[in-house]
């Protein structure tokens, strides 16, 4: 606990990130920690939700949670394909009458950037009992800094990415478009020359 | 008679159903229909769990539950879903020997990493 008090150099709310932390009873779990910088949000929430529910322990038991600890650093530095930034909207509905609200990505992040992540685990989970305990093991930050420092910590290593191999039809676009930009690069290659060539017969 | 052998078995049932016998007649028949069922779908929800489990504890040691079980049949191992289930959670040093003969028998496909277009969010945010 002292050791806690001297760590919480970190000033974001340390009464959120510890809360209901009486409430998970075992101590047998590990602490992992994800590193959410440059990773592709879908792809990383999905592998949260696996630690989460506990499916990468032999011991894997569909009536209790048994899942490890979950901090993700530097949420705000999560990637996103596409034009999904600007696109890609979150609806919810108040329950009055036409009251649909939207908001996209991008003012999601400047709000609160941990809430991303968050709904993207939440909805990779199975809508059963366990989801809120679930929820409550997981805990996101939005930079680098965060109160646990003196539990023992496990990083998490990514799996590499697996990609499929593209379909004909695409991988003859990336060769033409691969061609065009040697072309070009020789074209730009051969008017030099021929400008070298004119100045030289110019004087 | 009857009517106490079906309250005998609406024993646990929620609200009325464990005590009037009307309500309880209708419960107890859908719970017996359910456990008729239920006998038929235990054997494949136990099956689906020993997998899982194997799954966990193989992909533990990099191999994926297809290319092991593959392996295994390669290699003529005939243990079944349940007893290597049972191993993966308690003899982890047997089960990581299985891994390996599996391995040995049918090395697992290389995976390909291709950077792909990301935008960064907080860039653009600040």
């Amino acid at each position: 606990m002292a050791a806690q008090a001297a760590a919480s150099t970190f000033n974001g709310n340390l009464k959120k990130a510890l809360a209901g932390l009486r409430r998970i009873n075992l101590d047998g779990l590990r602490w992992r920690v994800f590193d959410a910088k440059g990773q592709v949000l879908g792809r990383l929430a999905s592998q949260i939700s696996t630690v989460i529910q506990g499916k990468d322990k032999p011991t894997y038991a569909p009536n209790r949670d048994d899942g490890d600890m979950c901090v993700v650093i530097n949420a705000k530095d999560v990637c996103v394909t596409g034009r999904k930034l600007t696109d890609k909207v979150y609806y919810w509905h108040t329950g009055y009458i036409g009251h649909l609200k939207e908001r996209t990505l991008k003012d999601q992040m400047a709000k609160d950037p941990t809430e991303v992540i968050r709904k993207a685990v939440l909805r990779m989970l199975p809508r059963n009992k366990l989801r809120d305990d679930r929820d409550r093991k997981l805990r996101i930050f939005a930079d680098s800094e965060h109160p646990f420092g003196d539990r023992p910590l496990e990083p998490y290593v990514m799996p590499p990415r697996k990609v499929r191999e593209m379909r004909p039809r695409a991988r003859r676009a990336l060769i033409r478009a691969q061609k065009k930009a040697e072309e070009q690069e020789q074209g730009g290659n051969q008017r030099k020359g021929r400008r070298e060539g004119k100045t030289e017969v110019a004087a | 008679m009857n009517k106490k052998e079906i309250l005998k078995l609406a024993k646990g049932f929620r609200g009325r159903a464990k005590n009037c016998i009307r309500i309880a007649r209708e419960r107890v028949e859908k719970a017996l229909q359910y456990s008729y069922r239920d006998r038929r779908n235990k054997k494949r929800d136990m099956r689906s769990l020993w997998i899982q489990r194997i799954n966990a504890g193989t992909r533990q040691h990099g191999v994926n539950y297809g290319n092991f079980m593959h392996g295994l049949i390669k290699e003529n191992i005939q243990l079944n879903r349940k007893v290597l289930s049972e191993i993966s959670m308690h003899e982890p040093y047997s089960f990581k020997a299985l891994v390996d003969i599996s391995r040995s028998a049918f090395p697992g496909n290389k995976n390909v990493v291709l950077p792909t277009r990301k935008v960064n969010v907080s860039s653009i945010n600040v």
